[in-house]
C-alpha cells in the first residue's frame, strides 16, 4: 500500500495527473459515441501506450474506462443511443426524463451516481482485491450455469406486457448465442462454412443493431423533430434528490461490485440487473419506465462500480470478467506485466499509479462532465439527417474495427432491420440481448458442469452457490410471473367493468 | 511521429552496438526484397504476434531486409491463411505457422487451408505441461493416473479443439484410464477450475502458467515435450513417466506455394543463426521456447504427418466426418 509521500511524488513527480485527465476526457468522448463501446474506446488508445512508462500506461487506459461509463449515458440519455453496452439500460428512463424536458436533470444524476458507483468500487478494489480472490475461486462450473441462469431470470420481469413476446425476443437471443464453434467439442454449428462466423456473434454486433441501428432507421421514419433546446445544462442533483436516490445507487453499487467481481457478469447485466432491483424496491416502481430519477441513478452507479470491481479478478488472477478489462490485461501483457498475486509485490508502482489516477479521474469526473457536455449537445443538435449520416458512418467503422470484417457490418445491419420490424410489432429487445450475452455462458457451463459428473445432474444440487443463485433466479420468476397475471386479470376486470 | 522515429533510430542504434560488440558480426545475408512482411492471426499482444514481434528484432541482423508484422484476425486463422495464399510467392510474404492453422483447415474447411501454403521452416516447439494445484493430493502423474484407476478422473485442456486436448485423449488412452476430459474457453478459464479443485490436472502451455507458477500456486508434473525442459530439470517428461505420448506445439513459418530455392536457402542459413544468437537465446529461453529447427526440405512432411495424424484424431472424437 502506497504511503502519503508515494501519492505526493505521484501527482508530483509524474505526470499521472496529466494522464488521468487526458483518459478521462477521450474515455467520455469515445464513451458517448454510439457503436464505440468502452472496450473499443480503450483498444483506440492502446497502441499510444506502447512507448509509455507501464505504470502511466495502466493508469491511463482504466482512466478511460472511468470516462467511458460515464460517456455512455450522454447518447442514452439525448439520443436513445446507449454510447456502450453497459448504458443500455440507462436509456429507459433516461430517454424518458429527456422527453419530458430533463434531460439536464438526468444527466446529472447519471454524472453523480457514476461518481458515487465509481468511489465506492475503487474502494472496493483497494480493500478487496488481494483478500476476495478466493471469490473468483469458488465459482465452479456449476456456479457459472447457476448465475447463468440468475441472469436469465430476468427476462420474466421484462417482458414489456407480453410474456410470450418477451420469451420469443430471448428464444432468438439464444439461438444466436449457438452460433459459432461449439464449447465443448468444437464442432462448428450454424457457421455456413463462413469463417467470419466461427468465433460466433458478437454480442456487441446484436447491440449496435438493434439499439443504435434500429434507432436510426425509426428516427428516419419519423417526421417530427424533437429539438433539444441549446440551453441543455447539466443540473446536479441536489441534496434531498441525492437522499432520495440513495437506495437505487446502493443497489447499484452492491450488484455492480458481485458482477465485477464474477468473471462473465459485466457492466452490461450488472446495470440491468440493478435497474431491475431498484424498481422492486423502490417505493414508486409506477414510475420506472415513465421517467424514473432512479431508473437512471442504479444502473449508472452499477456500470460505473464494475469498471473498478471488474479489475480485482483481473490484477488478482489475471482473468479478464469483460471485453474492457480484457483490453486492460492486453496493455499489462504488452510491457511484460504479468498479473497475479506477485504484481503488488513486484510492480507496487504499476498498482499505486492505478488506484491514485482512478480516483484522480473520478473527482474530475465531475468537472470534465459539466465542461464536456455543450460538446456532446452540439452534436446531439446537428440537423437530424447530418447527424445520422454522421452516426451510421461512425458506427459502421466502429463495428469494421472490431475484426476487419464485412461480415460483422452486414450481421450488424441484417440485425438492425430484425430490430426494426420487433420494434413495428411490439417486440421487447431486451431479453434478446440477454439471450445473446448469456446464452453461451448458461450452455459452456452446463454442460462442462455434466462433462464432469459423468452425466450427472446432482452435480448442479452439490454445488451450495449454484443451489443458491437457482432458488433465487425461481423466486424472480415466481414473483415475477404471478405479478404479470395479477396485472393481467386487473386489467381485464377493468375492461369488463369500465 | 518525430519522437518516435527517432526512439526507433535510437533503439536501432543501441540494438546495433550491442550485436556489434556480443559477437562477431557479418553482414546480414542479401535479400531480394527490401520489405518481407509477417502475417499472424493472432491479435496484437497474443502469442503468434509476440513470437513474429521477438523473431523479427534479431532476425534483421541476418537477413538484410525490414520486417513488418501484420494482424490478420478473424475465423481462427482462415483470413491470414486466405491472405497469405493469394500474395506472391517470391518471398515476401509469410505466416506464422502453429496447429491451429491445422486444426482450422481441417475443422473449418476454409477456401484456403494449410495445403495451399509451403511450409517454409520451423523455429520452435511450446513447452506443454501437466500441471496441478500445489496444496492438492496429486504430487506426480503417477498419482494422477492411479487416483483415475479408482475413481473417475477429471482433467482440463484450454481449448476443445486443440494439441492439449489431444494429448488428454491420447494420455487417457496411454494410461488405460476413466478420465473426464473438461475443455475450456483458453487456459484462465481452465486455471480456475484446477486452482479450487474442480480438475485433477490441468494441460496447457508453460506460457500461461507463469504467474502461478511464480507465486507457487501450481505445481508441474510433467511436459509432453520429447526432452526435459533445461530451466526445470526435475519435471519429467511424460514418456519417462511411463506413457508414450509426446506433443510438438511447432512454431515456424510458411509462405505461398512456389517459394524460389534462393529464399528458401537464406531462411534456412538465418534462422539457424538467430537461434544462436546469445540476446536472442537468453530472450527465448525465459519465454521457456524450445528451438526445433526444421529446415525447408523437411517441413513439409512434417507438417503433413502432424497434419495426417491430427486428422484421425478428429475423426474418432467425432468433430469431423
Amino acid at each position: 500500500m502506497a504511503t502519503f509521500w508515494d501519492i505526493i511524488h505521484l501527482l508530483t513527480g509524474t505526470p499521472l495527473l496529466f494522464v488521468a485527465i487526458i483518459g478521462l476526457t477521450w474515455g467520455i468522448l469515445g464513451g458517448a459515441l454510439p457503436g464505440i463501446s468502452a472496450s473499443i474506446t480503450m483498444a483506440l488508445v492502446l497502441p499510444f501506450t506502447y512507448t509509455m512508462d507501464p505504470a502511466m500506461a495502466i493508469a491511463l487506459l482504466a482512466c478511460v474506462y472511468i470516462g467511458a461509463e460515464y460517456g455512455g449515458s450522454i447518447p442514452a440519455i439525448l439520443i436513445r443511443t446507449p454510447g456502450t453496452n453497459s448504458s443500455a439500460a440507462t436509456v429507459i428512463d433516461g430517454y424518458e426524463l429527456n422527453r419530458q424536458g430533463r434531460a439536464g436533470e438526468a444527466l446529472g444524476i447519471s454524472l453523480m451516481s457514476g461518481v458515487i458507483g465509481s468511489l465506492f468500487g475503487l474502494a472496493m478494489l483497494v480493500l478487496l482485491t488481494e483478500p476476495l480472490s478466493w471469490l473468483a475461486l469458488a465459482f465452479t462450473p456449476p456456479s457459472y450455469f447457476g448465475l447463468g441462469i440468475l441472469g436469465l431470470s430476468v427476462i420474466a420481469s421484462m417482458t414489456g406486457g407480453s410474456l410470450v413476446k418477451g420469451l420469443s425476443s430471448a428464444v432468438i437471443g439464444l439461438m444466436i448465442a449457438t452460433v459459432g464453434t461449439d464449447p465443448i467439442s468444437g464442432v462448428n454449428r450454424y457457421t455456413f462454412d463462413i469463417p467470419d462466423l466461427l468465433n460466433g456473434v458478437e454480442p456487441v454486433l446484436v447491440m449496435v443493431g438493434l439499439f443504435a441501428l434500429t434507432e436510426l432507421m425509426s428516427q428516419s421514419g419519423s417526421s417530427n423533430v424533437t429539438q433539444l433546446k441549446e440551453a441543455v445544462r447539466i443540473r446536479l442533483p441536489s441534496l434531498a434528490m441525492m437522499n432520495k436516490l440513495k437506495r437505487s445507487q446502493f443497489i447499484g453499487c452492491v450488484l455492480g461490485l458481485f458482477e465485477g467481481l464474477t468473471p462473465g457478469g459485466g457492466g452490461s447485466i450488472a446495470a440491468f440487473m440493478s435497474y431491475n432491483e431498484a424498481r422492486r424496491w423502490s417505493s414508486t416502481p409506477e414510475k420506472f419506465g415513465k421517467g424514473s430519477e432512479e431508473g437512471v441513478a442504479a444502473p449508472e452507479a452499477a456500470n460505473n462500480t464494475v469498471a473498478s470491481t471488474a479489475l480485482i479478478p483481473m490484477l488478482s488472477f489475471g482473468i479478464p470478467s469483460s471485453n474492457s478489462t480484457a483490453v486492460l490485461l492486453g496493455g499489462l501483457l504488452m510491457h511484460g506485466l504479468l498479473p497475479g498475486p506477485r504484481l503488488f509485490e513486484q510492480n507496487p508502482q504499476v498498482i499505486d499509479s492505478l488506484y491514485v489516477g482512478s480516483f484522480i479521474a473520478i473527482i474530475a469526473q465531475i468537472a470534465v462532465g459539466v465542461v464536456i457536455l455543450p460538446a456532446a449537445i452540439w452534436l446531439v443538435n446537428r440537423p437530424r439527417p447530418y447527424r445520422a449520416g454522421f452516426i451510421f458512418a461512425l458506427i459502421l467503422s466502429g463495428i469494421y474495427t472490431l475484426n476487419n470484417s464485412q461480415i460483422d457490418l452486414g450481421i450488424a445491419l441484417f440485425l438492425g432491420l430484425v430490430g426494426y420490424l420487433m420494434r413495428r410489432a411490439g417486440f421487447p429487445f431486451l431479453p434478446m440481448i440477454l439471450g445473446v450475452v448469456l446464452g453461451h455462458m448458461v450452455e459452456s457451463s452446463y454442460r462442462r458442469s455434466l462433462v464432469l459428473s459423468g452425466d450427472d445432474m446432482m452435480i448442479f444440487l452439490q454445488d451450495p452457490i449454484c443451489v443458491g443463485l437457482l432458488l433465487t433466479a425461481a423466486g424472480f420468476v415466481i414473483f415475477s410471473l404471478t405479478r404479470e397475471l395479477r396485472d393481467a386479470r386487473k386489467a381485464k376486470l377493468e375492461e369488463a367493468h369500465p | 511521429m518525430q519522437l518516435r522515429a527517432g526512439l526507433l533510430y535510437l533503439a536501432g542504434a543501441v540494438a546495433g552496438a550491442v550485436g556489434l560488440s556480443a559477437a562477431v558480426m557479418a553482414d546480414p545475408a542479401p535479400y531480394p526484397h527490401k520489405v518481407v512482411t509477417l502475417v499472424t492471426h493472432s491479435s496484437p499482444g497474443g502469442g503468434s504476434d509476440v513470437f513474429l514481434r521477438e523473431l523479427s528484432k534479431y532476425l534483421g541482423r541476418y537477413i538484410g531486409a525490414t520486417f513488418v508484422v501484420e494482424n490478420v484476425q478473424g475465423g481462427s486463422g482462415a483470413k491470414a491463411m486466405a491472405r497469405t495464399a493469394a500474395a506472391p510467392a517470391d518471398g515476401t510474404v509469410f505466416y506464422a505457422t502453429t496447429p491451429t492453422y491445422i486444426y482450422t483447415s481441417l475443422l473449418s474447411k476454409p477456401s484456403k487451408t494449410y495445403k495451399d501454403l509451403e511450409p517454409l521452416v520451423n523455429v520452435f516447439t511450446d513447452t506443454e505441461v501437466v500441471f496441478t494445484r500445489t496444496d492438492g493430493p496429486f504430487k506426480t502423474l503417477q498419482d494422477v493416473i492411479d487416483h483415475a484407476k479408482k475413481e473417475r478422473g477429471k482433467w482440463g485442456a484450454a481449448n476443445p479443439a486443440s494439441l492439449e486436448r489431444q494429448a488428454a485423449e491420447q494420455l487417457k488412452r496411454a494410461a488405460g484410464v476413466n478420465a473426464a476430459i473438461v475443455t475450456h474457453e483458453g487456459g484462465g478459464d481452465m486455471m480456475l477450475n484446477v486452482l479450487n479443485g474442480t480438475l485433477d490436472i490441468g494441460i496447457g502451455e508453460i506460457q500461461e502458467l507463469r504467474s502461478q507458477l511464480e507465486a507457487g500456486k501450481v505445481r508441474l508434473l510433467a511436459t509432453f515435450n520429447p526432452e526435459r525442459i533445461p530451466e526445470k530439470p526435475d519435471v519429467p517428461t511424460v514418456k519417462e513417466s511411463g506413457f508414450n505420448v509426446q506433443l510438438v506445439k511447432f512454431r515456424g513459418l510458411a509462405g505461398p506455394k512456389g517459394i524460389p530455392e534462393n529464399v528458401t536457402k537464406i531462411w534456412d542459413e538465418a534462422v539457424q543463426k538467430v537461434l544462436a544468437d546469445p540476446e536472442y537465446k537468453k530472450a527465448y529461453t525465459e519465454e521457456v521456447l524450445v528451438p526445433q529447427f526444421i529446415a525447408h526440405k523437411d517441413y513439409p512432411t512434417f507438417i503433413d504427418d502432424f497434419a495426417t495424424k491430427t486428422e484421425s484424431f478428429l475423426k474418432e472424437t467425432g468433430a469431423i466426418k
